[in-house]
């Protein structure tokens, strides 16, 4: 690999004036919208800045407008408001029409990055998530910053500067105890994505998922060769690199002889259900990437599945907020429930308005700070509100995005992935 | 200085809108079938705000066209070149009073956000459009909307006991009785402001009655194998006596496109047309009601009666009947929405009209409605890009508008004539009705400012005689 650390060019797919965009050819999506509005108190950014501009229903009419050459596709507005979109999909569980709007919005980002490159730190950021080898050496400098208090300590410089080494800061773990899994493996074998920043900065909650699946009765195995999952990459609308990770993560997952493929990170897990959508034009790579897509599963989904066993108490309060894409893109509701439900005297205050985005979505946050703070403003609010001192959401870019609102917040209050919870009420049996 | 720079200096910069980039989200409300482009967009966020925005564009003599969440299905929110005022900033509850049953909101808020918010003192606010997750409270009072539960509640003029009103110059009057202590002297000005769609004026806040929660709630789903057998036992339910608390009515194209959303409420996909019956009211005898209904129901052909009383099951059956309207975007590009009036007894009649209209101009009437009201939503998919179907689309549903008003009824029930039915208005009116209503119009709005080009056409108002001395 050649990996040089000098800031990547912009990411300029193929430009072809005669050739339909990739939005012209998603145009029938367009039309499925009846314009009916019930998706715009689902959307965050418009109940933060009430322009319909920044609504599902009005980016739609822009998207339609590019289309039909209303407005330019190099119209600064039409920019501005697409990109200010969190991706959060909660208009789509809002939408009695089935408007695909996730993939609109992805095929409209593809279109106008032709045109319009991202902001610089966007694209370093997609750039080193597509080199497995510099992310890893990366990561290992965030750890480093984080396990020594640099990361606590430049967290307080102010507003954007600080928030991302808020981020990197709230990801740190006590010793997790060690437990070992009672069971013999009864049920089916499963691989496990690693995830870039799973194994990256939350190790610990790598391990603790993979105890509490092997406690459940599902056989493990590894996988060797696996990469990010291109869901940075398509949501900013640089698809040909998602294509070209997905490929590669579809030959590493055909390679392992598994049922199953355990993803705790609901962003990840969403894009790789989606393989199939991805890849749906290339003959070759089609039936493979849809088959791949099939065998995914949140690992909240494995364990509701199995039951999940019991664990030992934990009295604690808690709240769940709900990770967008496993709410919203995967339709996952209850089995973080159940999961959470397996331990005993754990109080559930439920939060008002789960199923709205925190304001993370992937490297939104880093992009577009103003519109993110707003969004997660109400969000640690709905939080305070619950007196919960721990919040459950099982996503690493919710996870470090609230832990770093909490932190900066002064609160005491963390938040935990769902799987963190259960480890340790299965570890306190052994006491 | 121009007119945006002084509105920029009362709400600031990023609330007005100028480009037309940007212009074009506020083109059209929930009737995507017009498009009617603003000069300009500005967003106020609280009453002093707006009133500022008024008396500015009264001191241009600028028109403007109030706007809460643009789910009107009228067109009545669209302001052809000239300045659009939303309101959806404007969201505060001021205050809910469980003691005198009232709420003071701004005309913002979200029509549901208000049963929300009043839920924790058993209270509810009553009238429920099926866009009641997205309109707002202002732009209910502007249409004076229903809802299915209108049926035994009463629609929104009955439960706004008092509004805030800035008219068109800038003047602030007060209409009704907002402390809810008894009935305001005089004309009921109030009554004259709700449903007048924009036209005379702005509210700034409302005062609105809030409704008790009622101790049980049974919904009924009647599955019937003919259309006639449904709409015969919706007259068979009010003759008998009982008041539902609402009588709803699916054809099997509506019920189709709902089972196949996120909102599928397990309708059975075979039938010709279901009922959707709720009771509601004290706990003793209310199971008299259910029985009623359901004896009704079967006597009247139903192949099947299900009784949902547990809230989930229920709000199931509601989720899919109140997101009907966005689920036909599922069968074709583009959709035409009715709003028409006919005598309840006349239903099983014009429902076969409007089913031989549709077969004669070959297009796909979806039929889904307030029953127990009389007031039809015949709805038609299509494509627009397809000029032989537009017009075969528009020439049924004139037809369809026709036989309404033929069979004595009229042609809107809740969602306004705004721009759609402005063309209707002089086959249901004489001159010198329309004339009248253009004289009210005067007592609000003399300069005719406030949503020009709405509700009665233009050539219908004699001569605008504003400041007229008597004698």
């Amino acid at each position: 690999m050649t990996a040089s650390l000098i800031v990547p060019p912009p990411i300029v797919p193929p430009r072809h004036a005669t050739c339909p965009t990739p939005l012209t050819l998603a145009r029938a999506g367009l039309d499925s919208c009846v314009h009916c509005g019930f998706c715009l108190q689902a959307c965050p950014t418009y109940l933060a800045l009430a322009d319909e501009n920044d609504s599902p229903r009005g980016r739609l009419v822009l998207m339609r407008a590019v289309v039909e050459g209303t407005v330019a596709l190099d119209d600064p507005d039409v920019a501005t408001h697409l990109s200010r979109c969190l991706g959060c999909r909660g208009c789509e569980s809002a939408c009695p029409s089935g408007v695909p709007y996730g993939h609109l919005l992805e095929k409209a980002r593809e279109t106008l990055a032709a045109l319009r490159p991202l902001p610089v730190q966007a694209r370093v950021i997609l750039w080193a998530f597509a080199r497995p080898a510099l992310l890893r050496v990366a990561l290992w400098f965030g750890r480093m910053a984080r396990d020594s208090g640099i990361a606590a300590e430049l967290a307080r410089l102010p507003g954007a500067l600080g928030f991302p080494f808020a981020m990197l800061a709230s990801t740190v773990r006590d010793a997790t105890p060690a437990w070992t899994p009672r069971t013999t493996p009864t049920r089916a074998r499963v691989a496990t994505l690693d995830g870039c920043v799973m194994e990256g900065l939350f190790t610990e909650v790598n391990r603790a998922t993979e105890r509490v699946l092997c406690e459940n009765g599902y056989d493990l195995c590894r996988t060797p060769g696996q990469q990010c999952c291109g869901a940075l990459h398509v949501h900013a609308g640089d698809a040909a690199t998602a294509r070209r990770l997905a490929k590669a993560n579809i030959v590493a997952f055909e390679a392992v002889d598994a049922e199953y493929i355990a993803v705790n990170s609901a962003g990840c897990g969403a894009m790789m259900k989606d393989y199939g959508h991805l890849l749906a034009d290339e003959p070759e790579w089609r039936h493979r990437a849809a088959a791949l897509s099939a065998r995914v599963r949140d690992a909240s989904e494995l364990l509701a599945d199995a039951g999940p066993r019991v664990g030992a108490p934990l009295a604690r309060r808690i709240t769940y907020d709900a990770p967008c894409h496993l709410e919203h893109a995967q339709r996952i509701t209850t089995p973080p429930l159940q999961l959470l439900a397996a331990i005993p005297s754990l109080e559930h205050v439920p939060l008002t308005d789960r199923e709205q985005c925190c304001g993370s979505a992937g490297i939104f946050n880093l992009i577009e700070p103003d519109v993110s703070q707003r969004v997660l403003g109400a969000k640690l609010e709905q939080i305070a509100a619950t007196g919960a001192p721990v919040v459950a959401t099982g996503n690493p870019g919710c996870l470090m995005h609230i832990g770093a609102g909490l932190l900066l917040a002064g609160s005491g209050a963390t938040a935990r992935h769902p799987i963190e919870l259960l480890d340790e009420s299965y570890a306190r049996r052994e006491r | 200085m121009t007119l945006a720079d002084t509105l920029r200096a009362i709400v600031g910069e990023t609330h007005v809108l100028v480009r037309p980039a940007e212009l074009i989200v506020y083109e059209s409300d929930g009737l995507p079938g017009y498009h009617r482009r603003p000069s300009l967009a500005v967003f106020p966020a609280d009453a002093d705000e707006a009133l500022r925005v008024v008396r500015a564009l009264a001191a241009e003599g600028v028109s403007f066209v109030p706007r809460g969440a643009g789910t009107g299905l009228s067109g009545g929110a669209l302001a052809d070149g000239t300045v659009l005022l939303g309101l959806q900033r404007m969201r505060k509850i001021l205050e809910i009073d469980p003691v005198r049953r009232v709420a003071r909101v701004e005309p913002g808020v979200v029509n549901v956000s208000l049963t929300k918010a009043a839920a924790p003192f058993s209270l509810h606010y009553a009238p429920d459009p099926s866009s009641q997750t997205a309109c707002t409270l202002g732009g209910n009072l502007a249409e004076n909307a229903g809802g299915p539960h209108c049926l035994k509640y009463g629609v929104t003029l009955n439960h706004v006991v008092g509004a805030v009103v800035a008219l068109p110059d800038g003047e602030v009057v007060t209409l009704g009785d907002p402390h809810g202590t008894g009935d305001a002297a005089g004309y009921d000005l109030l009554g004259a402001f709700v449903g007048s769609e924009g036209c005379f004026g702005v509210a700034l806040e409302l005062t609105v009655k809030l409704t008790p929660n009622p101790e049980r709630v049974v919904t009924l789903l009647a599955d019937f194998t003919s259309i006639n057998d449904a709409a015969e036992t919706v007259s068979a339910i009010i003759a008998a006596g009982v008041l539902p608390a609402a009588l709803e009515m699916m054809d099997q194209a509506t019920i189709g496109a709902v089972e196949s959303s996120i909102y599928a409420a397990g309708y059975p996909t075979d039938a010709a047309a279901i009922l959707l019956v709720e009771v509601d009211g004290a706990a003793a005898g209310l199971d008299d009601d259910v029985q009623a209904v359901d004896r009704l129901c079967r006597a009247h052909g139903a192949r099947d009666v299900r009784i949902a009383t547990e809230p989930a099951a229920r709000a199931k059956l509601w989720q899919g009947r109140k997101k009907a309207f966005g689920a036909m975007g599922r069968l074709a590009p583009h959709l035409v929405v009715q709003d028409a009036v006919v005598p309840r007894t006349k239903l099983t009649a014009l429902l076969a009209q409007i089913a031989e209209i549709g077969g004669r101009h070959r297009v796909r009437v979806c039929n889904v409605f307030h029953a127990g009201d009389g007031n039809l939503h015949p709805n038609i998919a299509y494509d627009a890009g397809d000029a032989d179907e537009s017009a075969r689309v528009h020439l049924a549903m004139k037809e369809i508008m026709q036989a309404c008003i033929d069979a004595g009824g009229t042609i809107t029930g809740e969602h306004g004539v705004g721009l759609d039915k402005l063309a209707y208005m002089d086959s249901l009116f004489t001159a010198d009705t329309l004339d009248a209503m253009c004289r009210l119009r005067d007592v609000f709005d003399p300069e005719r400012r406030a949503n020009p080009g709405k509700v009665v056409p233009v050539r219908f108002c004699r001569e605008q005689r504003p400041h007229k001395s008597a004698g």
